[in-house]
């Protein structure tokens, strides 16, 4: 079984430098960065791992960057992607039990899920979301997730490229396509430095909730029920 | 004299899109609403009538009102393809810098492999 595990970063030279030591001990699997046209020494320091870099010449966005990896996975006959966040949130020794759910065909994408982690406020954006929208599941915005074949299939398509946020956008084209969707705890840590790439100003805020509303929206009914 | 004012700005408009044609900043499908554009404001300027028999048969009593409305809606509409075509490019821009990517990538890999004594920095 083949797996890719995929960080987009954006400026996390730092972090990654924490991070892919520890990851490469964890895991054997392949270790793909996406350098989201970070202006930091990002690629060095995964090079100086011996790690595979991609580098994007636009600023994508997270979305972007991770279904760069995605796109890079199909090409390369990849079995499964699980994707991380590079800040050190997501923990490389919880890895091996979310490969596990998946390989066990518990469900097509699993998702590792730390709902306590998130504020309050951020709690009460989601029980919006998740009313308009009938996903249910726990976590929207968890990165930390493994695709098999059929959803990477789905995400490195045309309709994906158009999404902005990895959240509910990517949760209901998944459903959509009649993929099976299952959530297991995980631990996370809490962030060592910077903030959410999402939440991190009140403009950005918005803007985010009014575009994952209209979403939510314009999906209604296009999906089978979960 | 509006229709005269109306006739010189369709005539312009032909003229202007006919030049930036020829001189290539102006492709296709887009040229060619332009100009059904200037056409419609030439015709419209040189038989006004028109507007005053359809507005006649559609039970509209005062004429300038259905060339505003029509006049409005079809901005709209302008408006809205514009945007389709806008995220239709933004979709192919994403799509290449993701491609173009991978392909770097690959082209590096490949490069390291036929020099492996040297490093390529």
């Amino acid at each position: 079984m083949k797996t890719l595990i995929v960080i987009p970063a954006f400026n996390e030279a730092g972090n990654l430098a924490q991070l892919l030591p520890k990851l490469r001990q964890a895991v054997t699997a392949d270790i793909l960065v996406v350098d989201d046209f970070s202006t930091d020494d990002t690629f060095q320091v995964v090079r100086n791992y011996g790690l595979a870099c991609l580098r994007l010449s636009i600023q994508l966005g997270a979305w972007g960057a991770t279904q760069t990896g995605i796109r890079y996975a199909k090409r390369h006959g990849y079995d499964y992607v699980l994707t991380m966040d590079a800040d050190g949130q997501h923990l490389p020794e919880e890895i091996s039990r979310i490969l596990r759910a998946i390989s066990d065909q518990h469900g097509d994408v699993i998702i590792g899920t730390c709902p306590h982690r998130v504020s309050r406020l951020k709690k009460i954006a989601w029980r919006f979301f998740k009313l308009i929208s009938r996903i249910r599941i726990e976590d929207l915005t968890s990165g930390f997730r493994v695709y098999n074949q059929q959803a990477i299939k789905v995400l490195a398509d045309k309709t994906a490229s158009l999404l902005d946020y990895q959240d509910v956008g990517v949760l209901l084209l998944l459903l959509r396509s009649d993929l099976k969707i299952k959530e297991i705890p995980v631990k996370m840590a809490l962030r060592q430095d910077g903030k959410s790439r999402v939440f991190s100003s009140w403009v950005v805020v918005f803007k985010y909730m009014l575009q994952t509303t209209t979403l939510c929206i314009a999906n209604i009914g296009a999906k089978k029920s979960q | 004299m509006t229709t005269l004012t109306i006739f010189i700005i369709g005539a312009l408009l032909s003229i202007s899109i006919l030049y930036l044609v020829r001189k290539g900043k102006l492709h296709g499908p887009y040229a060619t609403w332009w100009l059904m554009v200037a056409v419609i404001a030439i015709v419209l300027s040189s038989f006004p009538k028109i507007i005053d028999w359809v507005a006649l048969h559609v039970g509209i009593t005062y004429p300038p009102t259905l060339l505003l409305v029509l006049a409005i809606s079809f901005i709209l509409i302008r408006m809205l393809t514009m945007d389709l075509a806008l995220s239709r490019k933004e979709q192919k821009i994403r799509r290449l810098t993701q491609r173009l990517a991978m392909l770097e990538a690959g082209l590096e890999a490949s490069e390291k492999d036929k020099s492996p004594g040297g490093k390529a920095d």
